[in-house]
């Protein structure tokens, strides 16, 4: 009891890097555009320059520094991303603690909600919305509509089985309303699965992010943009493959940390927000 | 007897074709109710107000949505899909000339899907159902990475392949399969890893199954206990996922195809979305929704053959493809 | 009936099954899950492997099958058969399939529920497709099992009969070792007697041999050449022989007889079904009902499962001031759904509640905060019953906050007292349930209940899934609280705890009945205990 400090969680064997990695991912990639050290959309070289000397990366088709490029081009992506993943987890843990709460005919309803939503693939509800939407808010009303219904459907499952819980049925019978129960015993028992949750649809709104980008449906062309800068290099894979690497690699990073991060997030004992 | 088999056949047609409706009514909602219609698009900017709304009335958009969605609905139900507004062809016909390239690069790339997957999930098998972070990795990587990876290696360092599948349109893309090589597998990288991490659940679960820990306790050998213990109860799973990936393939076509300019339904789309030409973009969105739907009932009734009453079977976890 | 081999210590000729030494550890720490243990079976006998739950019965059988679960590992010993090594691995899986029949402890579940019951008892059967016919036709018609069922898939069959394939299965290649794991704990009657006369019928004949591994000493005793006994501590000090666990076997039991004479001494003079509440005075001053008033009380207290399953008619049910009652029924009896209807989470089909007399709304949401306070419930499942994301202090603070309007400092000098009256150290306010024990988690449950300041403690099963000594320390504990605070009314399966109470109701065939004390059983450990073979003498 006393001396060594034990460990918090006896489960949890090994620190959760995963987790720590997609905070500092969320945290450092916004501040990159500081560290550029050329001005990320001004021609400073020959179009497709390899990599060496001042640019350590290459240069694209315009003449442009791709180091500069790739430290520039997250912010927004992740930004939007962010706010999309937000938006989903918010909406679908509060339609799912509805359903789940109430029993048997909301939760009905909720399941053909979401089984509708479900049958139009993601990216194609991403492209129909960006006819009518600047790139960044279809990609936030797309995640809404295809990640919330999962989450509601996952928090609703759960919400049902704690609803019989003791400690639920003990909030209950000491005369709690029900939103108190719902906002101070059952969202915080909940808290490791919509962590984890939330992780996926961040990954959900990077990966309907970044295809809009590419296809030219999101942030415009001088802009710095990771996924942009894959369509716009792909012309030169064989010229500077540097230029199309780079921004690929810190993209595929932050969905893969984010995925792995959700998963653990979903198993580690006692871990989560 | 029969009317009930009959009956048991029908539920789940019926929730398809509910669902199929509600999906034209998704895709009609957010194409015609947001801001900014095809009127204003057309004129853009150099034309005055009154030129704006002639243009509205002459493509009927001045009608209550409601009647417009069902004009359009029963204009669907008789194969009439409008024409385009940009060039004036019938939908129908440009969806003709696109479909078979479509139709064999989704072929292609459910090919290699299943290959992969099948790989995958046997490592699992006989790591007994754990590992295999890899896949949710793979999984999560966004499509157009896979795509700029493999080009920057295949066309780039390597230069085995050509580094855009340009094909005329109408021409068989099975003239010169090189040209699919890149779509197919950008397509089937990240569907494969997918199908892994939900062939996975429901791998573990049957693993996990009280009968197979006694099969492999009665000494079978591995082979046999996956033979007849657990693929018999996979048979369920793999159609749902299989349907679930020829919609998210479809869907993702839009992507592959763009980026290599494969000329099928995707890039259909695509186009479409950048100029705002409603009826083909309403009746590209419909197709994978169709595709997905059409799948998962195959599944159902399947699955209906294939489990037994009072057997949930094992699941297959919620999850989506972009 | 066989003839016994009586020199049981001696192994008669070459043993069928040896293994010497046999050793298992946790993968993770190295920890001796088993200690070395030395089996022998000779041709034509049966071996009982028997000992306490948690002891390593079935941890000794799968390390002598080389199916060992995840995380453990055979660390030493060999295994022979007729002689010859069987190397874990490939060899062993070999050796299973063609020598071994077996038995799983719920053997209605290991059936592939797709199959059909024909092909289903015929899997390993080596030989021609009529022979197969002929044996699987002949084993349904030994156990009982009609034709008709050959065509059934197992998700069809009924549990006894699933069971009966299950057994068909493990002898239809007509095995040379039969192994048989907990038989009849989840066996009906009539399939266990099936089991325990196809066990007989191949005692002494040779080339064949049975391992049967049972809590049951007296199944063990009826059907064994030979028993090995394990010993109840599954942690003792590596290296440990056979004398030194005999030892601390013995020691155990010993202790646990005394123990309870000890504390059984004061209730002794309730023994007799003597009216309950001779002698204990009201405690609490402030009570506002008249001592002879109980503080709870049901009348015509009618109870159905959630199927509609009737499970009480009419039963009454008084609780004293002060006093401790326990109903005690078998499980699925509605033990638990009565006190959900006390409490009012689930209200009674029938009948009336009456708090201090006075009448007592059946559900909880028409009950005001003070019939709230009065009546607290402490669940038996300690992992549901605590929120996995709020600290013990916050899980005790919160009834405090509702129903006395106690927050801040007094808040917190007032959990600390509630945990240090229950018997958990302060230090704990911070912990989170998943870094607590199980003992520790009910008592934070208790503390919970005990925060609202009730008149009535309802208790579900508060001893379970607890050691004997933490059992006896909750028991301890809820004798001291009621001194002065609470009624209690625990329901229980377990005799320890009913012995506690002033009186028993037993729930029973829809009825609750008075019940005279029982002292509880504790023979059967130190009977059978050492009436086999000496384990470990080679």
């Amino acid at each position: 009891m006393t001396g060594a400090p034990r460990p918090f969680f006896p489960g949890a064997t090994r620190p959760p890097v995963s987790v720590i990695a997609a905070l500092v991912l969320l945290v450092c990639v916004p501040l990159g555009r500081y560290a550029a050290p050329h001005p990320p959309e001004r021609t400073v070289a020959a179009p497709w320059a390899l990599p060496g000397g001042r640019y350590p990366l290459g240069t694209d088709a315009l003449g442009r520094d791709v180091l500069s490029r790739v430290l520039a081009g997250g912010t927004q992506l992740l930004t939007v991303s962010l706010l999309a993943a937000l938006a989903a987890a918010v909406c679908g843990t509060g339609l799912g603690l509805a359903a789940g709460w109430s029993g048997d005919r909301t939760a009905r309803t909720v399941r053909a909600l979401c089984d509708l939503l479900l049958a139009v693939p993601a990216l194609v509800l991403a492209l129909v919305l960006a006819t009518a939407l600047p790139g960044a808010a279809a990609v936030v009303v797309a995640s809404v509509l295809a990640g919330a219904p999962l989450t509601a459907r996952v928090v609703a499952t759960q919400c049902a089985q704690l609803r019989g819980s003791g400690h639920v049925h003990a909030a209950v019978e000491r005369g709690e309303r029900t939103p108190a129960v719902l906002l101070y015993e059952v969202l915080p028992a909940l808290r490791r699965l919509v962590a984890a949750d939330a992780g996926l649809r961040l990954v959900t709104a990077l990966q309907i992010a970044a295809a809009l980008a590419v296809l030219g449906l999101g942030p415009q062309p001088p802009d710095p943009d990771w996924a942009l800068m894959l369509s716009e290099n792909l012309p030169g894979a064989a010229l500077n493959p540097w230029a199309l690497l780079a921004p690929a690699i810190p993209l595929a990073g932050c969905a893969w940390v984010f995925a792995a991060a959700a998963r653990t997030a979903a198993r580690a004992p006692g871990e989560g927000a | 007897m029969t009317l009930r088999t009959a009956g048991r056949a029908l539920r789940p047609a019926g929730r398809a074709a509910v669902l199929a409706i509600a999906a034209t009514a998704v895709v009609f909602t957010a194409t015609e109710l947001l801001p900014g219609d095809a009127g204003e698009l057309r004129t853009a900017g150099r034309a005055a107000q009154e030129d704006v709304a002639t243009e509205r009335e002459r493509l009927g958009l001045d009608r209550p949505a409601a009647v417009r969605y069902l004009d359009w609905l029963y204009g669907l139900i008789r194969g009439d899909l409008g024409h385009s507004l940009a060039g004036g062809r019938p939908v129908v016909t440009l969806f003709a000339e696109r479909l078979p390239a479509t139709v064999v690069l989704v072929a292609a790339a459910l090919a290699v899907t299943a290959l992969l997957a099948a790989a995958a999930l046997t490592v699992t098998y006989l790591r007994g159902g754990r590992g295999g972070s890899a896949a949710t990795g793979l999984a999560a990587v966004p499509q157009p990475v896979h795509a700029a990876v493999l080009g920057a290696v295949l066309a780039g360092l390597l230069g085995w392949l050509p580094p855009v599948s340009l094909l005329p349109p109408g021409g068989s893309p099975l003239a010169d399969p090189r040209l699919l090589v890149l779509p197919a597998l950008t397509l089937a990288l990240p569907s494969a890893a997918f199908a892994t991490v939900l062939l996975r659940g429901a791998l573990g679960d049957v693993l996990r199954r009280p009968h197979v820990a006694d099969a492999r306790l009665r000494g079978l050998p591995a082979p046999l206990v996956l033979h007849r213990h657990v693929l018999p109860f996979l048979y369920v799973p793999v159609l749902q996922v299989t349907a679930l990936l020829v919609g998210g393939l479809v869907a993702g076509t839009a992507l592959a195809e763009t980026l290599f300019g494969y000329p099928g339904t995707g890039q259909l789309l695509v186009s479409a979305v950048a100029v705002r030409d409603v009826p083909v973009i309403q009746a590209a969105a419909l197709l994978p929704a169709v595709v997905l739907l059409l799948g998962m009932l195959l599944a159902d009734l399947a699955a209906r053959r294939t489990t037994v009453p009072g057997d949930p079977g094992p699941s297959v976890a919620a999850g989506r493809t972009v | 009936m066989t003839v016994h081999d009586h020199e049981e210590s001696v192994p008669t000729g070459a043993p069928l099954l040896a293994a010497e030494g046999l050793t298992v550890r946790r993968a993770l720490d190295g920890a001796t899950v088993l200690p070395p243990v030395d089996v022998r079976v000779g041709p034509g006998q049966v071996l009982a492997v028997t000992g306490a739950s948690g002891a390593g019965k079935s941890t000794l059988l799968r390390a002598l099958l080389d199916v060992l679960p995840d995380g453990l590992q055979r660390a030493s010993g060999t295994v022979r058969w007729r002689g010859v090594a069987v190397s874990p691995g490939r060899a062993a899986r070999r050796w299973r399939r063609a020598r071994c029949g077996w038995l799983a402890q719920d053997p209605g579940a290991a059936l592939n529920p797709l199959w059909c019951v024909d092909r289903l008892i015929g899997e390993e059967f080596t030989g021609d497709a009529a022979t197969r016919a002929r044996r699987v036709e002949a084993l349904m018609h030994r156990l009982g099992l009609p034709p008709a069922l050959a065509s059934r898939r197992a998700g069809e069959l009924s549990g006894g009969q699933a069971q009966r394939v299950a057994l068909a299965r493990a002898l239809c290649a007509d095995p040379e070792l039969l192994v048989l794991d907990e038989p009849t704990s989840a066996l009906d009657r009539a399939t266990a007697d099936l089991v325990a006369e196809e066990v007989r019928s191949r005692r002494g004949i040779p080339g064949r041999c049975v391992v049967l591994v049972t809590h049951d000493a007296r199944l063990a005793a009826e059907l064994a050449d030979r028993t090995l006994v394990l010993a109840g501590d599954a942690r003792p000090a590596s290296g440990a022989d056979a004398a030194v666990r005999h030892t601390t076997c013995a020691t155990a039991a010993v202790r646990g007889r005394m123990t309870s004479a000890s504390w059984k001494e004061p209730l002794r003079p309730a023994a007799d079904p003597a009216p309950p509440q001779t002698g204990r005075p009201p405690h609490t001053a402030a009570d506002p009902a008249p001592p002879l008033v109980p503080v709870l009380s049901a009348r015509g207290l009618t109870l159905r499962s959630p199927d509609g399953t009737p499970l009480l008619d009419a039963g009454d049910l008084d609780l004293p001031t002060g006093g401790w009652l326990a109903v005690t029924g078998r499980s699925g009896s509605g033990k638990t759904t009565l006190l959900h209807a006390l409490v009012g989470r689930r209200p009674p089909a029938a009948g009336q509640l009456l708090l201090h007399g006075r009448s007592l709304p059946a559900g909880s949401r028409l009950r005001d905060r003070w019939m709230l306070r009065a009546v607290q419930l402490a669940g038996q499942d300690t992992v549901a019953e605590l929120n996995p994301a709020h600290t013990v202090g916050r899980a005790v603070a919160r009834p405090l906050k509702v129903f006395h309007g106690t927050t801040g400092t007094a808040g917190r000098e007032r959990v600390r007292e509630l945990l240090e009256a229950v018997g958990l150290p302060a230090d704990l306010v911070d912990r989170r349930p998943a870094a607590l024990s199980g003992g520790q988690r009910r008592r934070v449950v208790l503390a919970r209940a005990l925060a609202a300041g009730p008149d009535v403690l309802l208790l579900d099963e508060p001893t379970a899934g607890l050691d004997p000594d933490s059992a006896r320390l909750i028991l301890d504990l809820l004798d001291r609280l009621r001194e002065d605070g609470p009624a209690v009314l625990t329901v229980t399966h377990d005799a320890d705890t009913a012995a506690r109470a002033d009186r028993v109701l037993h729930l029973t065939g829809r009825c609750l009945t008075p019940r005279p004390h029982t002292i509880p059983d504790h023979t059967p450990d130190g009977r059978t205990e050492h009436s086999g073979v000496r384990p470990h003498d080679g």
